[in-house]
């Protein structure tokens, strides 16, 4: 059966790249993986809303006319409205998937995401970017957050195992700001090895040893809390240049 | 709409495989890898392993990684494309990384993290070109 990911997908490939188009269907979640035939209207919607903002995202010009063309291959055969009490398990799943996402609204929302596999900082960068774009700050600077999240979800994947991220979206006459907050209830750093990683002599296993050095680099401000055997907070904020 | 199916991310076998490994093409005596999904330890692993076996049995004079479908690059990414760079080094072969993004770059310069270990082109075109003139 034709699911939501393999009719959007025929859509969009060739138009925004796999790796995009991938995230894209993480952040669906169960959604993605609902055959079209059973999404009902209030998923279908969900689903147009996600596009949306991706696609502006990604596609930039021909954003209204693929979305035009999405709305086109999911309305093919999305069940009636009453049909919506009838649905099957996918639809069931659906729910679920949404359920995280559902709270994209106004401005001011805190969002966090559960990191705890690789797969996960994937889907706190793209998170972070629409973020960025959304409350108005540049495309570079809408890079700098994706890049900032993934350093600091990858040392939670890494070194901790599993913990949160947190955006928070802020206003003010300044002008917009992203806040990030990743949390890890980890080991910690020790001071001697937080004193190398500042110094920039710092060499991890698997990494190259220099994310954080290079999260405090790019962000306009950086706090970060860590005791060893309790974990790591790292705050940082974006701000937009108005 | 098959076609298009099967050329994009969704739920068919071809796709699924390219998850575990990239395909390494050749084009006279250089290797092609476009990037098309994330790096994680193991693919990244693989990817060097394979493309070293390649240069060696292909006698390949250079390696070239387009990562012009890849939106962010961290420390970590940076650290393998360095790490292939190196060991193509070793083999006696050049890697070039073609297709970095302007906002890519902007982020890597400010982070303070260095491509030292590969070359850079603007494009596949300009890649081959360079390695051309290797000979």
């Amino acid at each position: 059966m034709r699911t939501v990911e393999d009719a959007v997908g025929s859509v969009l490939s060739g138009a925004i790249s796999a790796i995009t188009q991938r995230s894209i269907f993480n952040r669906l979640g169960g959604l993605a993986r609902t055959p079209v035939g059973q999404l009902g209207p209030v998923e279908r919607q969900t689903v147009l809303k996600e596009l949306e903002g991706s696609l502006r995202l990604f596609a930039r010009g021909s954003s209204a006319e693929l979305l035009a063309a999405c709305d086109r291959v999911l309305s093919e055969s999305t069940a009636p409205a009453a049909g919506g009490s009838q649905r099957g398990g996918g639809g069931t799943v659906g729910t679920a998937g949404i359920a995280g996402t559902g709270v994209i609204a106004a401005k001011g929302i805190n969002k966090t995401f559960a990191v705890e596999q690789e797969k996960d900082i994937a889907t706190a960068r793209l998170e972070a970017w629409s973020e960025a774009v959304r409350i108005g700050l540049s495309k570079f600077t809408a890079v700098k957050v994706a890049t900032a999240v993934s350093e600091l979800a990858r040392n939670i994947v890494f070194y901790a195992g599993k913990g949160t991220v947190e955006l928070r979206a802020h206003e003010d006459e300044r002008g917009p700001s992203l806040h990030i907050v990743a949390t890890d209830r980890g080991p910690g750093i020790e001071p001697r090895k937080l004193e190398e990683i500042w110094g920039g002599t710092y060499k991890s296993q698997r990494g190259m040893g220099k994310g954080l050095l290079a999260v405090k680099k790019l962000v306009t401000d950086f706090h970060m809390d860590t005791v060893p055997g309790k974990g790591t907070t790292v705050t940082c904020v974006f701000r937009g240049e108005r | 709409m098959k076609r298009s199916t099967a050329a994009s991310t969704g739920s068919d076998g071809r796709s699924r495989a390219s998850d575990q490994s990239l395909a390494i093409i050749q084009i006279r005596n250089c290797l092609l890898v476009s990037i098309q999904t994330e790096l994680h330890d193991r693919l990244a692993l693989d990817l060097q392993e394979a493309l070293m076996e390649r240069v060696r049995t292909a006698g390949a004079r250079g390696v070239i990684l387009d990562v012009s479908a890849v939106e962010v690059i961290d420390s970590y990414i940076t650290r393998i494309l360095n790490d292939i760079g190196k060991s193509v080094r070793f083999m006696g072969a050049e890697c070039y990384i073609v297709g970095i993004r302007p906002a890519v770059a902007m982020t890597l310069i400010e982070m303070g993290v260095e491509l030292d270990s590969v070359h850079t082109a603007l494009n596949l075109d300009l890649a081959l070109e360079r390695l051309e003139l290797l000979q």
